[in-house]
């Protein structure tokens, strides 16, 4: 038995805030303002999201994204809050999301399955939050465009989202490749044509 | 918003129509020229600058430390364009391409030939990955040295990977894309690297590269050139070294024998037979301005049809920076039920502007055909009319280069860059997208005063047009004798495109960026 003195009571108590130390922050791992991680969703108080606020013509608008970095076939939802930029009002009109592949070449001319804009839905207006769901199948890079009129004005917000991993050769990966693997399959054909040469000019000697 | 800068003033415009008057009244009127051989100075042999340019045709280093330079800067530019931000202004990728380089590299010509070629990166870095050698001959096994293929033997790749840029360039609008411009300086090294590893000599430069056939074919008016010093001591060598090279330098990339170079249009400016040649015979010499684009270059049928997609493509430039234009992409896209990018009626219009001018140039030919059969008349047979549209193609070489410059000159001078903070900040990271406040800081900074700008467009346009008479005078001579009231068709051809050139520089211009 460890008996308790005025000697062993400084280091019970430092235990003791040692192991409190290393419980809270196993907790703070598990658990965000009290819920558990696996029941974390785009309806938690702070979802792991990713925000980005931006200005057009007469509005300030927030955009938000969860997850920041959606998996296939995992739901997720984009939020969008407009405030007119002089007197601080809320935007009261229906927002259309749509959807389209971001690629150059899709934005740009067209190409590609994806290139024409999908709608996802409309939205109006709720608890001062336009909130639009969205589940991908596949992965790839996406563009969502958020689209409203505004005193015969139309507005179009485009925001990038990816979904799923990125693919891992990019466009460096792919010329560094290509180049390797061309200069490495003619150096092959030119050994192989000189070790050629080589055995014909032994025969004729 | 878009902004736009004011146009040259409209007495410019008279003052250069009636000197264009006077000038073909006079070219029909006076006698056949004679022909007298070009003077040129050897810079080498210069009292101030002739000790620069024996040092730089000595000396490897200088060259290759420019040409490690100008690797680098590719680099950055790839790796901005690729990471760095999509707002255009703030990314070093599409400010140094498309704002310093591809505006630059056309005034440069004027001054420095085809030197851009001995610096450009495609070729320089395809050639180190290809030769393993920084720039001594290499005995590198990873060159295949096939034979060219017989329908890529003429400059018809250059003109149509021409055509394809300036689709990319103006209608995909690669310009207002750090992401694409990366990718385009990417798929430019391939080919580069590709050509090199598959053919022999330089196939990309020679044939495909369409930079380097645009800087080739201008720099046919640069007064400043390769050329041997003393032309007997070619005569006499039996060793060609500058075509074959030497056991350490490398034989001429695009195949030129020095001794017998006529036209700037194929010579990099490599410099390897200023290396090469053991009389050191080969330097930069300054020579009279056009002189190979009014009589010493030989006309070809492909070389022709370059130079004239050359002066197509340089109008289409300047017609899509009109404010007019937006109204004619829209009518069209109206008319044939395009929406989105509107990239039908753009390509439709591509088109039209690209065959007109040739379909123009025809019919001048065909009517001078037409005049000099009622005056040789069995001389002048159904071949004539491919002699004569590659013998007076050359026309349109100063009617592009001094709308080109012209057109250059005002993004040159009136739109700067805000060069330090790219160049600190390549990548733009945290930049915002310019504010209307510095853009219209930006639209009153010029480099000159607007007036200064005026006049020298002005003046340029005007030499292009004399120019251009000068063509016609010595080239119709030298193919049938032409003169007096058989130039006719001709001149009317180079008024009606300097009339154009100058129509568009009237019209206020729409700012890049």
């Amino acid at each position: 038995m460890i008996k308790i003195t005025s000697k062993t009571t400084p280091i019970l108590s430092g235990l003791l805030l040692c192991a409190l130390a290393l419980f809270s922050a196993l907790t703070h791992a598990h658990h965000v303002l009290g819920r558990p991680s696996y029941s974390l969703n785009e309806d938690s108080n702070t979802p792991p999201s990713m925000a980005i606020e931006t200005q057009i013509g007469e509005y300030f608008i927030t955009y938000m994204v969860f997850p920041a970095f959606p998996k296939p076939n995992e739901p997720g939802r984009v939020n969008i809050y407009a405030t007119r930029i002089d007197n601080g009002e809320m935007l009261d009109q229906t927002i259309t999301f749509t959807v389209r592949d971001d690629t150059f070449w899709g934005e740009s001319i067209g190409i590609g399955d994806g290139a024409k804009p999908e709608v996802i839905g409309q939205q109006n207006i709720d608890d001062g939050v336009y909130r639009q769901g969205f589940l991908f199948k596949s992965r790839g890079s996406y563009i969502i465009r958020a689209y409203f009129e505004d005193n015969g004005e139309p507005y179009e917000i485009d925001f990038p989202l990816q979904v799923g991993a990125a693919s891992p050769v990019g466009p460096i990966g792919a010329a560094v490749g290509f180049i390797f693997f061309l200069l490495l399959m003619i150096n092959i054909v030119q050994r192989k044509r000189i070790a050629r040469t080589k055995i014909q000019q032994g025969q004729t000697v | 918003m878009i902004m736009t800068h004011p146009g040259l003033p409209l007495y410019w415009a008279y003052a250069i129509g009636i000197m264009m008057l006077l000038l073909g009244l006079l070219t029909m009127a006076i006698k056949a020229p004679t022909t007298s051989a070009s003077r040129s100075i050897s810079l080498a042999k210069l009292p101030l600058i002739g000790d620069l340019f024996r040092f730089l045709a000595k000396y490897t280093w200088p060259l290759l430390l420019l040409k490690i330079i100008f690797a680098a800067l590719f680099i950055t530019v790839i790796t901005a364009g690729l990471w760095g931000t999509p707002i255009v202004e703030r990314n070093l990728a599409t400010t140094l391409t498309w704002n310093l380089w591809w505006t630059g590299i056309i005034i440069a010509i004027v001054f420095s030939g085809s030197a851009w070629c001995a610096l450009c990166p495609w070729d320089n870095i395809a050639s180190w990955l290809v030769n393993h050698s920084i720039w001594r001959r290499s005995s590198s096994q990873s060159r295949l040295q096939l034979k060219v293929p017989n329908m890529l033997r003429s400059v018809w790749p250059a003109s149509l990977l021409f055509i394809g840029f300036t689709w990319l360039e103006l209608g995909i609008g690669i310009v207002a894309s750090p992401y694409a411009t990366a990718m385009l300086a990417l798929l430019m090294l391939i080919l580069a690297t590709t050509t090199l590893a598959l053919f022999e000599g330089k196939a990309f430069c020679r044939y495909m590269c369409p930079v380097g056939r645009t800087v080739g074919a201008y720099s046919q008016l640069a007064p400043i050139a390769l050329r041997p010093i003393d032309s007997e001591i070619c005569r006499n060598c039996k060793t060609l070294e500058c075509f074959h090279g030497s056991d350490k330098i490398a034989p001429c990339p695009t195949k030129i024998v020095m001794g017998r170079l006529q036209e700037n249009t194929y010579c990099t400016s490599c410099g390897n037979c200023t290396q090469s040649c053991p009389s050191s015979n080969v330097s930069w010499q300054l020579r009279s301005p056009s002189s190979e684009a009014i009589k010493e270059a030989k006309p070809h049928m492909d070389e022709a049809f370059f130079l004239l997609i050359l002066l197509s493509l340089t109008l289409f430039h300047g017609l899509t920076m009109l404010d007019y234009w937006e109204g004619y992409l829209s009518e069209m896209a109206q008319l044939i039920n395009d929406s989105g990018q509107l990239i039908i009626s753009f390509s439709i219009g591509l088109g039209v502007t690209l065959i007109l001018p040739i379909f123009i140039y025809c019919l001048c030919i065909g009517l001078t055909q037409g005049l000099l059969k009622k005056r040789l008349g069995a001389m002048v047979t159904k071949l004539s009319f491919n002699k004569l549209f590659s013998g007076f193609a050359f026309i349109s070489l100063p009617l592009a280069f001094s709308y080109h410059i012209a057109h250059n000159l005002t993004h040159f001078v009136r739109e700067s860059s805000d060069w330090l903070s790219l160049v600190t900040n390549p990548l733009g990271t945290g930049a915002e997208p310019l504010s209307m406040m510095e853009k219209h800081t930006r639209h009153m900074e010029m480099m000159v005063s607007e007036n200064t700008l005026f006049i020298m467009q002005g003046i340029i346009i005007a030499i292009g047009f004399v120019i251009a008479t000068q063509v016609i005078r010595h080239r119709g001579h030298r193919l049938f004798a032409a003169q007096g009231i058989t130039l006719l068709p001709m001149i009317l051809f180079a008024a009606l495109v300097t009339g154009f050139n100058l129509w568009m520089l009237v019209q206020p211009m729409t700012m890049r960026m």
